[in-house]
């Protein structure tokens, strides 16, 4: 009796614990009885968008709109197409999304936006940035809205370059000798903070050396990493990885201002809104070092032949969920966020705004120097709606990670090629 | 299915104490109550056959139907889904990726099986053999590691593990005296798995412990005594006395232990987020995500879950053929 007793209960306790398992997804969306009033659901990536922004479109929208609520979620970057897929197929759909501006296309091209004709005119019409239009737009009609993009500038600690006689290179190959030199006077410092996740900080090498990342002949992509140009510009990350950066081989590249505050870094290329992060107050959620302000430096990457380098042109797009309950009071919020007074807050904050006329909101400091050198000579990832697959496979973050233990450049690019021709073509 | 019938039996009857009371009103339950106590077992089950029909059954059927078509993220959105026979499988067992992904599960479950066995049964030991005190102190810290959701857990680890800031790598320097800074513990697939275990292990422990300590009450006492005047030595003890009690507590326990480490998930896509390679690295559920919903291919990955179905239900076959015989005892 006793046996079965336990048997009983073990059951029961795996029962138990199954269901638990599977209750955890339901969230407690409370989607609005009419119309009229409800509560919109904004997700927002990461802590790119400033708090002050943030406060504006909460406060605008329910002013605009009394009796409804505007809540934002913060959604991680990491995971976010998978995220944006279930989530956008459920019925317990957000009502607007943000999404990065290479992922846009996977999800314009599969009909999970509503398209935004009928605003194109009221949102900024032909002064919304066309590189993003063109990432949020699919056979012709935009469906994800340009957000805000940013340039990825480096910066610096301008005592640990003094000290070592250095000055603030001109090529790239000054950059990395710069790093190295840097590295080898400071043991335990990155010259170079070069995690081995971060797949975007090497393609300026790749592209400065001729390379692509991949080629399109009609309905066909090629992925070119193993051209002669693009290994070249490969063994120079790895040359950068290996001598140049002590950060972890297989980190990623989230909160990069951690190191850099903790003073084992000495040149960070990350994107340009990163300088509200390091200088965050030291009390906040996520402490920077406003302290090290004076010691502060930045500059565009540059170039194999001077001038700024080809970096990569981050940035988001905004949409409106094809299933949200509430199109209307979703599209209006995100009107909001293409105001002009909301795209100036993204402006004072570094970010580059989503219209070319707010372009000076940047200021004139040397952040927004180096910003508009830097975004003049930006690239964007290959243009196929398969290219979110290939980031969201996680394969070009196990290359770089590879390249950084010091792998075999030449066959793992080759390796390389044949996954992201896979997934390109499929 | 008999023990439900029992349980009926016993409550309709006013409870165990009135139990042996029962052959004497057999004249009057006789036909009269038989019929309609025939349909209570089934009756009694409808409700949680609905709920698994709802829960696990619908979705089932869905991957089965999509393992056979061309499902990809615009299907997600309502694009219709052509049937592709069984191209979705014969992609699947042709990839050499999918057979080391099965492999690397297999292996990497072995080793948490015997791992959380031999330690949860060593602590089960442990507590039979402690005073109350003790006993409750153990019950308490195993409580807790089974309390802790799994992908906190694992983000806990994670940072005592991280290369720049991690405790493990501070701790080991201090104590080792070698130089253990940014010493990665993920880049390398074995020793990514070591950590994984670890964090396995270390949630898997208290079930085994509890459930094995439970058992342990069933051992008589006398038996124990009478072969330890006999010589018998620890071991002794437990390989010829407590063992073979428990026989079928420990087959049970391993065969729940195998299906939870086989298709374990939160752990390894926790830490893969953390640090190493992901291709090196992925189990069946962590593939079958990728494949899913990294990449878009709905269809693809539902191919690699029915096959991951069909070993689990073959498991479980084992497991509920051990239930039942446990309860025709």
């Amino acid at each position: 009796m006793r046996k079965t007793t336990l048997a009983v209960t073990a059951l029961g306790v795996t029962a138990a614990l199954a269901l638990a398992g599977c209750a955890g997804g339901s969230g407690s969306g409370d989607s609005g009885s009419g119309d009229d009033t409800a509560d919109i659901r904004v997700w927002l990536n990461g802590t790119d968008t400033p708090d002050a922004a943030r406060e504006y479109l909460k406060t605008t929208f329910e002013a605009d709109h009394p009796g409804s609520t505007l809540t934002i979620e913060e959604q991680s970057w990491t995971g976010l197409v998978d995220k944006l897929t279930t989530n956008l197929s459920g019925s317990d759909s957000p009502d607007v999304v943000e999404v990065g501006n290479t992922q846009a296309a996977a999800f314009t091209s599969a009909g999970a936006f509503l398209p935004l004709t009928d605003v194109y005119d009221a949102i900024g019409g032909d002064d919304l940035l066309p590189g993003f239009v063109e990432a949020g737009s699919y056979d012709g009609t935009l469906y994800a809205a340009p957000y805000y993009s940013g340039a990825r500038l480096v910066f610096y600690k301008k005592d640990l370059l003094a000290n070592a006689g250095l000055s603030v290179p001109t090529t790239l190959d000054e950059y990395v000798s710069n790093g190295i030199a840097l590295a080898e006077a400071n043991p335990g410092v990155s010259g170079i903070y070069f995690p081995g996740q971060d797949w975007y900080n090497a393609l300026p090498y790749i592209w400065e050396a001729g390379g692509e990342i991949a080629e399109q002949d009609g309905d066909t992509w090629t992925s070119t990493f193993s051209s002669p140009e693009s290994i070249e510009g490969l063994k120079q990350v790895q040359e950068v990885m290996t001598k140049a950066s002590v950060a972890a081989k297989d980190g990623n590249e989230t909160d990069p201002q951690v190191p850099f505050c903790e003073g084992v870094v000495a040149n960070l290329s990350a994107p340009s809104w990163l300088k509200g992060s390091i200088l965050a107050p030291a009390d906040a959620d996520a402490p920077g070092c406003p302290d090290q302000e004076p010691n502060l430096g930045v500059y565009a990457l540059p170039g194999a032949d001077g001038g700024a380098a080809h970096v990569f042109a981050g940035g988001s797009n905004i949409a409106v969920a094809a299933k949200s309950a509430h199109p209307e009071l979703a599209t209006d919020a995100l009107e909001i966020m293409l105001s002009d007074e909301y795209q100036s807050i993204l402006g004072e904050n570094g970010l580059v705004p989503a219209k070319l006329s707010l372009a000076d909101t940047l200021g004139t400091d040397e952040v927004a120097t180096a910003i508009a050198e830097a975004a003049a000579n930006s690239k964007l990832t290959p243009a196929s709606p398969k290219w979110a697959d290939v980031e969201a496979s996680g394969a070009l973050q196990d290359f770089f990670v590879s390249i950084a233990q010091g792998g075999d450049v030449a066959a793992l690019a080759a390796d390389l090629d044949e996954k992201i021709d896979g997934i390109l073509n499929s | 299915m008999t023990s439900s019938v029992m349980l009926v039996r016993e409550h309709e009857s006013g409870g165990v104490q009135e139990l042996p009371l029962a052959p004497k009103k057999n004249g009057k339950r006789g036909p009269s109550r038989a019929r309609p106590g025939r349909f209570t077992p089934g009756v009694l089950l409808l409700p949680a056959l609905l709920i698994l029909a709802v829960v696990i059954g619908w979705p089932l059927i869905q991957l089965f139907v999509m393992s056979f078509q061309e499902f990809g993220r615009a299907q997600v959105f309502g694009a219709p889904a052509p049937f592709i026979g069984f191209d979705n499988y014969a992609r699947v067992l042709g990839d050499p990726q999918f057979w080391a992904v099965l492999a690397r599960s297999v292996l990497f479950c072995l080793a948490n099986v015997i791992a959380a066995m031999v330690i949860g049964t060593l602590v089960a030991l442990l507590m039979n053999r402690v005073n109350r005190f003790f006993k409750v102190l153990v019950s308490v810290g195993l409580l807790l590691a089974w309390a802790m959701p799994a992908l906190t857990a694992t983000i806990v680890w994670g940072w005592m593990f991280d290369t720049q800031y991690g405790v493990v790598n501070y701790l080991l320097e201090a104590v080792s005296g070698q130089d253990y800074t940014n010493h990665s513990w993920l880049i390398d697939p074995f020793s990514f798995f070591v950590v994984a275990t670890i964090i396995v292990t270390w949630g898997a422990v208290p079930f085994v412990a509890f459930t094995i300590f439970a058992g342990l009450t069933q051992v008589p006492e006398e038996v124990l005594e009478a072969s330890q005047l006999d010589g018998a030595g620890a071991w002794q003890r437990f390989r010829l006395i407590v063992f073979p009690y428990l026989r079928s507590i420990f087959v049970v326990v391993v065969i729940l232990q195998v299906i939870w480490d086989l298709r374990v998930f939160t752990q390894i896509f926790a830490l893969q987020g953390i640090g190493g390679i992901k291709e090196e690295t992925s189990t069946l559920g962590v593939y079958i995500y990728q494949t899913s919903l990294g990449q878009g291919d709905y269809g693809t990955g539902g191919a690699i879950a029915v096959i991951m179905v069909i070993l689990m239900v073959a498991i479980s076959v084992l497991y509920v053929r051990r239930s039942l015989k446990e309860e025709e005892q």
